[in-house]
């Protein structure tokens, strides 16, 4: 699972969760891709099972890209806990993921699988997705 | 390919309303530069830009106040989710002139069986005439093996057109699928880093 591997501080905010992606909304790598269409926190163990689900279903050639990276801390307090006295403990590691963001990509397979393994990896991810193919232009 | 015609209108009010206001009349808030001059701020018909710019380096002829002024398009400004045109850039060109652009690389044939091509380069940078600029340039992996790779300088490129790029720049590698087992061994790889404290 994807989690960094140095860092700054061990509990930070939590990020904002509004607007809309400011980057990476194009596909740059590959030849299709998800693209989110609603703001989410994607959480490391979601990132693999959809990429676990794209790539059994895809068997044998392809290439995915993971175009987004769990470098956000999540704290959570124990249970049954009175408030006060300090933030929790770090529990998740989260992709802030806005609308229009493509989170993965894919190449070198056909258009009807990928479509069916991407469609298997949104099931796993927190919020609405769609299929895109790149665009034939250059702008 | 011939040059497209659209009609403009020159734009007085600037601005996040101004804009908004143009927009929701189906018309595109655009800019005409280049040659040093003042850019212009004009406003372009919605559907006919749209149609227009499904062509990649299609060459603009701007009717503006009974002037022409051939243009090509710099950038395109389109909203992330639902894809209209929000804004676009058009980069005002002469006769004969050569300009550097973004040419989408196009590749045909069917590499040596058994492996899958990876486009390390969707465009490649060309200079040509403004006026006869490229669509996409083809790349021809027939029969390559894994392990080959397709430089910038193999592709045959358009009459007139230069490379801009180094041409030991990749575009195209061939390489052999990797399997479900090479995939799931990378995920374990990843599994087992830990996070410093």
């Amino acid at each position: 699972m994807l989690i960094p591997r140095r860092l700054k501080h061990r509990k930070q905010h939590h990020p904002s969760r509004s607007g809309a992606a400011k980057g990476g909304t194009t596909i740059a790598f590959g030849d299709f891709g998800i693209q989110a269409l609603e703001p989410a926190y994607v959480t490391n163990r979601q990132i693999e099972a959809a990429r676990i689900a794209m790539t059994r279903h895809i068997k044998r050639g392809g290439k995915v890209w993971i175009n987004i990276y769990p470098d956000r801390p999540l704290t959570k307090k124990p249970a049954e806990t009175r408030m006060g006295s300090g933030k929790g403990s770090p529990e998740w590691w989260v992709a802030n993921v806005k609308p229009g963001r493509i989170v993965f990509e894919l190449a070198g397979v056909p258009e009807p699988l990928a479509r069916e393994a991407m469609r298997r990896a949104m099931h796993k991810l927190p919020m609405k997705c769609r299929f895109v193919v790149r665009e034939g232009g250059a702008i | 390919m011939a040059e497209i015609k659209l009609v403009a209108e020159a734009r007085t009010q600037f601005g996040k309303g101004a804009a908004r206001r143009i927009r929701r009349e189906d018309k595109i808030p655009a800019v005409l530069y280049g040659h040093g001059t003042q850019p212009v701020h004009i406003t372009l018909p919605g559907h006919e830009s749209m149609l227009a710019l499904r062509h990649s380096n299609a060459l603009f002829a701007i009717e503006l106040e009974g002037e022409s002024h051939l243009a090509i398009a710099k950038d395109v400004q389109r909203d992330p989710i639902r894809g209209f045109i929000e804004h676009i850039d058009l980069l005002a060109v002469k006769q004969g002139e050569k300009v550097a652009v973004d040419v989408t690389v196009n590749v045909v044939g069917e590499s040596a069986p058994g492996t899958i091509h990876l486009v390390e380069a969707q465009t490649l940078s060309l200079e040509a005439e403004a006026t006869h600029l490229p669509e996409s340039v083809d790349v021809d992996i027939t029969g390559l093996e894994a392990g080959a790779t397709v430089t910038a300088g193999d592709v045959k490129l358009p009459q007139g057109a230069t490379l801009v790029v180094d041409p030991e720049h990749i575009v195209v590698t061939i390489a052999e699928p990797r399997g479900e087992a090479a995939a799931e061994a990378e995920g374990a790889e990843a599994e087992g880093e830990t996070a410093a404290e």
